[in-house]
């Protein structure tokens, strides 16, 4: 296993520059997450990590070791593909022995190996079957065999669960995650499921449009998102923007939201009359059971759509759409309104104009 | 009976009408080369045509195979001599067309494929391109071009005719094979420690077999059939194929009809066996399993 530094990474295809001067450092043994939408990059980041895409400009080195010039066969680095890329020809056996065989493994320790890695993956029972004649997951192992077999400093992985179906990406998720924690070793993970990099990494790499929007823990990117981006990106269903303005005065600072007061505590660098955008998370509102309180936020209840665990409540505030979720189920008719209260613990404040965090 | 059941009906008839008129247009000069070989010299010029010999005779292969013979009264030599030199260079500069074609044409396709340089598709362009430029034109350049290099009669001269004419259809055929290919499979088998050679050799060929042995059998039956080419270019049984010796069974005297017949049935048979030997090959779905 490796660390992996990139260092003001860049990529043009022509005149379009598609990643920015994108850094970041990955620590040895660290499961990291690039997650974006589509086009944001997060692929060809990987695939110029795994030196199947010419770098621009800037730099990635291994363990210190700077590789922009390092053919993909000697970089030591494994990936597992989309869509698996299995060699359709080989048996599992020979696909999953087949970096071996190159570097001149003798059998012995080859079969040794990938006995090894079969038992791991529970793909023992497949070694002498060809790929066609096995199930979506079963490939999916198979692609992953083939990568730990040989012990690579670092994996990749290009969206690997996207091609299965719910249950087994659910499983298939948390043996990726066992196995990596086994075997230790550096692992990159594209996906632009935010369920994935929630739940297997250390931590997640947030992209937007080829620059780095924030780098955290889950629970952190979650939690305090770097700006509006982030803020929506990340969550499900999407955080609740609001637009606001600051009032400051004797110390104290209120964001106006049309008619409703919300106190807050601001930095000083918010200056009177800022325009800024208030975020709330679904979860976070409260029902205010007593009397309508000036900071409690007025919904009109357009619909409720019950999930089983919760209660999802989408509504309207002052023009702009509001998503709320409740665990107590609570009796909720269609037109009503509802006063929502929030914390203020759970209030994120964006610059309006940049976007940044501003609390 | 409904109008729709009589619809259908005519529609059966129209088809069995038409296969047939398909199989006698493509297997009726066979059909007649086959019984025109095994009939009598008298009963090819005396009689009026027959669908079948009244006498069937293997004289002709007889005379292909070595026997003297006598017709109308004169000791005909054996042809054998002549014949297996022409079936041998047939065989020869056929099979050393097909395999270089099929060996540049895969190598070559793949360049233009897969490799980045300037000019590659202009350069590909201009190779396919000479597919429109009929033999007869470049003919008599050629002609000098191989007197210079001292290639007028040798399999190397043929051969390289050969190759040069049938290696832009070859590369084209590939190219489409190779497009169709997911470069994943190539990405993978690189990132698990493969060269670019090992790769298109181990991984990437296998898969395109089918590809090779189309572009294969397709150059083999063109090479097979050439006679412009070997008519200017292979004046002795030094190179001489087949299709050029059959119709010098024709003599200022006498056409041998028997015996060019004989000679034609036997020349359909390397390609037969060349085309049912790879046909096996010729499978689909060796793509399966290799994606989700």
């Amino acid at each position: 296993m490796a660390a992996v530094d990139i260092e003001g990474l860049r990529k043009s295809y022509g005149k379009a520059e598609i990643i920015h001067g994108v850094d970041l450092a990955i620590a040895e043994g660290e499961f990291i997450s690039l997650i974006g939408a589509s086009g944001c990059g997060k692929s060809t980041l990987l695939r110029m990590i795994a030196g199947l895409e010419p770098i621009t400009g800037g730099r990635i080195s291994l363990d210190g070791r700077v590789i922009n010039d390092v053919a993909p066969k000697d970089r030591d680095i494994a990936m597992v593909f989309q869509n698996y890329a299995l060699y359709p020809h080989l048996t599992v056996f020979e696909n999953m022995g087949f970096s071996l065989k190159l570097r001149n493994v003798p059998k012995p320790e080859i079969e040794k190996a990938v006995g090894q890695a079969a038992a791991l993956l529970g793909l023992e029972p497949y070694l002498q079957r060809y790929p066609k004649e096995l199930s979506g997951g079963q490939r999916q192992r198979v692609a992953m065999g083939r990568a730990i077999v040989r012990k690579p400093q670092v994996f990749l992985f290009d969206e690997p669960l996207s091609n299965l179906d719910a249950k087994l990406r659910v499983q298939m998720r948390s043996e990726i995650r066992a196995l990596q924690r086994r075997l230790g070793t550096t692992s990159i993970y594209v996906t632009h499921d935010q369920m994935e990099a929630m739940t297997m990494s250390d931590r997640i790499v947030v992209l937007n449009a080829g620059r780095i929007e924030q780098v955290g823990a889950p629970l952190e990117v979650y939690d305090r998102p770097a700006n509006i981006f982030v803020a929506t990106f990340i969550g499900s269903p999407a955080m609740n923007l609001l637009e606001g303005r600051v009032e400051r005065s004797d110390g104290k600072s209120i964001v106006w939201l049309g008619e409703i007061a919300v106190s807050l505590e601001l930095p000083d660098e918010v200056r009177d009359g800022a325009a800024v955008v208030l975020g709330i998370r679904p979860e976070h509102f409260e029902l205010d059971p007593g009397q309508p309180s000036t900071s409690a936020l007025p919904v009109v209840v357009q619909m409720t759509e019950p999930t089983g665990a919760e209660l999802q409540v989408y509504g309207e505030f002052a023009g702009d759409r509001i998503v709320a979720t409740f665990r107590n189920r609570p009796a909720l008719g269609e037109g009503e309104t509802v006063p929502m209260r929030m914390p203020q613990s759970a209030l994120h404040v964006f610059d309006r104009d940049s976007g940044r965090r501003l609390n | 009976m409904s109008a729709r059941t009589i619809n259908s009906r005519f529609l059966l008839a129209g088809k069995v009408v038409g296969v047939l008129a398909l199989l006698f247009w493509s297997v009726g000069p066979i059909y007649w080369a086959l019984a025109t070989s095994l009939t009598r010299p008298a009963d090819l010029v005396s009689k009026a045509p027959r669908f079948w010999p009244e006498h069937v005779t293997f004289e002709h292969y007889a005379r292909l195979f070595g026997a003297e013979s006598v017709s109308q009264g004169n000791t005909v030599q054996s042809v054998w001599p002549q014949f297996s030199a022409a079936l041998l260079n047939s065989i020869l500069t056929s099979l050393a067309a097909t395999v270089l074609t099929v060996a540049i044409a895969a190598f070559g396709a793949y360049a233009f494929v897969r490799l980045r340089f300037p000019g590659r598709n202009l350069v590909f362009v201009l190779v396919v391109a000479t597919m429109a430029i009929p033999a007869y034109t470049v003919m008599i350049p050629l002609y000098r071009l191989m007197i210079m290099m001292g290639l007028i009669d040798t399999y190397v001269g043929i051969t390289l005719i050969y190759v040069s004419a049938f290696l832009p259809l070859a590369l084209w055929l590939m190219r489409t094979v190779y497009q169709a290919m997911p470069l994943s499979l190539e990405e993978a088998a690189w990132l698990d420690g493969a060269g670019r050679i090992y790769t298109l050799l181990r991984i990437v060929m296998p898969l395109a077999a089918p590809g090779l042995i189309a572009a294969a059998i397709l150059t083999f039956l063109n090479a097979w059939g050439q006679f412009i080419v070997p008519l200017v270019f292979s004046p002795t049984l030094a190179t001489k194929p087949l299709t050029v010796l059959i119709p010098e069974f024709v003599t200022r005297n006498y056409v041998d009809y028997g015996l060019m017949n004989a000679a034609g049935i036997l020349a359909i048979v390397p390609p037969i066996i060349l085309v049912i030997f790879l046909n096996r090959y010729l499978v689909s779905g060796l793509m399966a399993g290799a994606q989700k």
